[in-house]
């Protein structure tokens, strides 16, 4: 078990269970996640990988289990709160505010972070945003590359575009851990790249630590220091990538045959 | 336990007509995605034929055979065909709207149709109602409770059947699975679902033939208080499981008369057995996570092709999509904030829509008139217009801006309108000073509903909702110290200090000033901050509360808001009146209220206005008419949600973009109006863009959409 002192990580989950129904999705699950490293989680489809970001974020209620992020526990937080102590995520299943513009989705980050509605600024017509919030907007919309979109609806972008936007809105909110559930699924080669160098320039950039659960073993290795593979809701193992892959019990598990 | 066993033998019947509807609702929700509110109409409309027939002298087993098995599953199939197939992706809201219309808008239909109500009581269908032919212990069985339980069991037996044993069953799981990967392994799913929506039809019959000798006269009241019944059932049985949802519509049954018989009588069993559904809603929609329709080959989809109209709700100033050649853009607050040619005056940006100005124009003409030549009667009609133009507006609030979804406006507008009233009855309180105390309290009420509904949305909330309206029906305002029953409450009109608004067109331009304070309002906030963060709530909540949003505040805070400017409107209303009873705001008028306001549209404040005045209107209209068509207005809307699901921006928003294109072509008309913005030209109607054909092969489970 990590020891948050010594090694003093920036998030550390203990012992984590989730049971749904009969399914048990996680198990004694113990995950920890340096300051500015970077961790990718593999594992076959229904491994838990979704409901560990969804524990860690609070969506779901643990059954078992601690997460002490920064110190603080946080697993009985509300999800909002986890949010602005500085946790971001993108969604496998592309969660966008449908017929909002790209960059009203960053402006919604950006304002949430306040912790107010402003309904009387808005009731006397000075809600509107300001030239600083504005900027970081405009800021992040060039990190991630979508100045050029700003005003689009997301509901006619491409599947590109729009992980661009989940991560450009969690971007927002400056997070120090940042967790990407499968960025690149449904992207051709050219977009993987993209999305890839743009993961390198935040990381080298802010130092933000990175949960990356991926299927694309060439994104993971490009982007990730260390590797962890899931499995029927437990950890198999965690290394150096080139060594994790190389386990015959991990190859057994994934690719189904351990040569 | 004798005694026990006393009261739940006659409840046995009520559960399997519960029972029925409740396995009806829920294989229609599973075979097409649609929960079909309309069913307690179905119902109502096979008991009406039945009655009618038997009334012209046909045998009774024809005249069953002929409403159950004939009409019932044309009606069905015609639902589905017309309707229900082609928003199976679309927002709960859009499902949800049509088969509330219908709900309302077929037993009217049915009654104009037939002429008037049969004069006869209802007749069993096979044999004598009130005959004894066997006892159950010492509890005598008739012919009607007898005939209602042979054939739900029948109908059990061929259900278990069906899906057990028969092709067509196995299909029909499978497209309940997923309707895509159905279609590619060679079953036509639209035949399937059609299969199921004329089972269902014949079940919502079989209910509504079953039940009706149970009253004296046929009344589409008694259909909706089961229908609301069957939905307790359906959700215990969690949408999902027909077995669940036969015993839960079974226990309800003998549950509702074991508690009637041991409760003492009063207002606790006349008010508690009616509320029981709400309780069990209450209590089982949490349980009863909804059904993605999502199927596995979704999460490659991109995002939302689905309906884009429906997607747009209330339109902030920020993002008006016009067309510029290539595709949907949106002028954004975005372009204009960040490379302002020059700030924008106030002026400039009022001439900025020309179909703007022509509703300016178009208002101030009808104010003029209202107050210079108007005859009372219309003028009467145009303030109930503005008073209800209100209320519609806390719907736009609330369902418009933030996707949540309210069957229980009118509660919150009777409560405003009683408080007025009792306050200046009992404590002499001005009225003025009244309508601000009932919106506060009607405010106080809006968050007691969302408290416990807070982890609902999209269909389950608009259940609650409704189940709570009920309650409130039931429970709070047949007491005298708030909605005095039947008898009502008397408003008076307001005066302050040395003003006046006795008079008709004074009270007039009072309600106007409380309408323009409220339009205010919900202007104000939709293109604020607050806006914004309500459309994120709406597009994802998940992803709202995973930027940081407060939901649970944000969402307390918007019902409360809604439910304060009903409150305010109620009692506008019964100000106007000059008495208001709980009928007024019953109920029956939540689910019209939320219909009329999403046809018309929730997309603008404009369309709220708009819907009380074209609601109060056609009901003005329709008295001139000879009283069978007493239905008539209800008809209409039920019609007009054919279209709406066409148009779900809604009436108002899908004449604007038109208009606009016309004027934008007339030179005339757009010198006189204002040409618009560069590049704010013909706005395409939103609706229909990424639609392709209805079979299934619509992309499914875009974001937030399902349900």
């Amino acid at each position: 078990m990590a020891d948050p002192v010594r090694s003093d990580p920036l998030l550390v989950a203990t012992g984590i269970s989730k049971q749904f129904g009969g399914v048990q999705a996680l198990f004694e699950l113990s995950f920890d996640v340096g300051r500015g490293e970077a961790v990718g989680i593999v594992g076959p489809n229904g491994a838990g990988k979704t409901t560990l970001f969804d524990c860690l974020l609070g969506l779901e209620a643990l059954d078992t289990g601690t997460v002490v992020f920064d110190g603080v526990r946080i697993d009985r937080l509300p999800v909002w709160k986890r949010s602005r102590m500085g946790i971001g995520r993108t969604y496998q299943r592309l969660e966008l505010f449908r017929g909002m513009t790209v960059a009203d989705h960053l402006l919604v980050a950006e304002q949430a972070k306040a912790g107010t509605f402003r309904l009387w600024r808005d009731l006397l017509h000075r809600g509107g945003p300001t030239a600083a919030e504005l900027r970081h907007v405009e800021e992040v919309l060039e990190l991630v590359g979508l100045a050029d979109l700003a005003d689009r609806p997301v509901d006619g972008l491409g599947l590109g575009h729009a992980r661009l936007v989940e991560l450009g809105r969690a971007m927002m909110g400056a997070p120090r851990l940042l967790m990407l559930d499968e960025p690149s699924s449904g992207l051709d080669v050219a977009e993987t790249e993209r999305l890839a160098s743009i993961l390198r320039d935040i990381r080298a950039a802010q130092g933000t630590s990175v949960v990356l659960v991926e299927h694309d073993l060439r994104l993971v290795e490009s982007v990730v220091d260390r590797l962890c593979v899931l499995n029927f809701g437990r950890m198999l193992a965690s290394g150096p990538v080139a060594e994790v892959l190389a386990s015959p019990e991990v190859r057994l598990a994934y690719l189904g045959t351990s040569r | 336990m004798t005694q026990f066993f006393n009261y739940a033998v006659p409840g046995i019947p009520f559960g399997c007509v519960f029972a029925l509807m409740a396995v009806g609702l829920v294989l229609t929700y599973k075979a097409s995605g649609v929960f079909n509110l309309a069913f307690g109409a179905q119902a109502f409309v096979s008991a009406l034929a039945f009655v009618s027939l038997v009334q012209d002298g046909w045998p009774r087993w024809a005249a069953g055979f002929v409403s159950v098995f004939v009409l019932g599953p044309v009606v069905g199939i015609l639902l589905d065909r017309l309707l229900f197939r082609r928003i199976r992706t679309a927002s709960p809201l859009v499902k949800l709207v049509p088969s509330l219309g219908l709900l309302v808008a077929l037993p009217q239909l049915a009654l104009i149709i037939a002429g008037s109500t049969p004069d006869i009581p209802p007749p069993a269908l096979f044999v004598n109602a009130q005959r004894v032919y066997a006892h159950l212990g010492s509890v005598p069985l008739s012919g009607l409770e007898l005939s209602i339980f042979g054939c739900t069991l029948v109908v059990v037996g061929v259900l278990v059947a069906l899906f057990r044993f028969t092709p067509v069953g196995l299909e029909m799981r499978a497209v309940v699975e997923s309707p895509r990967l159905t279609e590619l392994a060679g079953v036509n799913a639209g035949r399937i679902s059609a299969f199921a929506w004329i089972l269902s039809s014949v079940m919502a019959g079989l209910a509504g033939v079953l039940l009706s000798p149970l009253y004296s006269q046929l009344d589409p009241q008694n259909f909706t208080v089961l229908l609301v019944w069957g939905i307790a059932g359906a959700v215990i049985g969690r949408f999902a499981s027909l077995p669940l949802a036969l015993v839960g519509g079974l226990a309800l049954g003998v549950g509702q008369q074991v508690l009637a018989g041991y409760l003492p009588a009063g207002i606790i069993s006349t008010g508690l057995r009616p509320s029981l559904p709400f309780i069990v809603l209450l209590v089982f929609l949490p349980f009863s996570r909804q059904r993605q329709f999502d199927d596995p080959l979704s999460s490659c989809d991109p995002p939302s092709t689905a309906l884009e109209g429906e997607t747009r709700g209330y339109q902030s100033a920020s993002t008006l999509a016009v067309t510029s050649g290539d595709g949907v853009h949106a002028v954004g607050l975005w372009h204009r904030s960040l490379h302002p040619g020059r700030p924008e005056s106030p002026w400039r940006r009022l001439a900025r829509r020309p179909t703007t100005n022509l509703a300016w124009a178009v208002g101030a003409l009808a104010v003029l008139s209202a107050l210079t030549w108007v005859p009372g009667d219309w003028l009467l009609t145009m303030t109930q217009g503005i008073a209800f133009g209100v209320v519609f507006l806390s719907l736009t609030l609330l369902t418009g801006m933030s996707g949540q979804i309210s069957l229980c406006q009118a509660t919150f507008a009777g409560l405003g309108g009683f408080v007025a009233g009792q306050l200046a009855d009992h404590y002499g309180l001005p009225v003025v000073l009244g309508m601000v105390a009932g919106g506060l309290l009607a405010a106080v009420l809006g968050v007691i509903v969302a408290v416990p509904t807070l982890r609902l949305a999209g269909l389950p909330l608009a259940l609650a909702t409704l189940a709570f309206a009920l309650l409130a029906d039931n429970v709070l305002f047949p007491n005298s110290w708030i909605g005095n029953g039947a008898g009502g409450v008397t408003v008076p009109r307001p005066s302050l200090g040395p003003i006046s608004f006795v008079a008709s067109r004074s009270f007039f331009v009072l309600s106007l000033l409380v309408l323009a304070v409220t339009a205010g309002v919900v202007k104000l906030v939709g293109d604020g901050t607050m806006g914004r963060l309500l459309a994120a709530m709406r597009g994802s909540e998940v992803a709202a509360t995973s930027v940081g949003i407060d939901v649970t505040r944000l969402r307390i805070l918007v019902f409360a808001l809604s439910a304060g400017l009903a409150g305010v409107g109620g009692a506008l209303f019964g100000s106007l009146e000059g008495s208001l009873s709980p009928n007024d705001f019953n109920y029956q008028i939540s689910a019209v209220l939320l219909v009329v306001v999403a046809i018309v549209g929730l997309g603008s404040v404009t369309g709220a206005v708009v819907a009380g005045l074209v609601y109060e209107t056609l009901q003005k209209a329709v008295t001139t008419l000879p009283s069978r068509y007493a239905g008539l207005v209800a008809v209409i809307f039920g019609l007009a949600t054919l279209s709406y699901t066409r148009h779900p921006e809604g009436f108002v928003d899908f004449l604007g973009s038109r208009l606009l294109a016309l004027i934008a072509r007339n030179r005339i008309a757009s010198r006189l109006l204002g040409r618009g913005e560069r590049g704010e030209g013909p706005v395409e109607p939103p609706s229909g863009v990424g639609r392709r054909d209805d079979e299934g092969l619509t992309p499914v489970g875009a974001p937030g959409g399902g349900s």
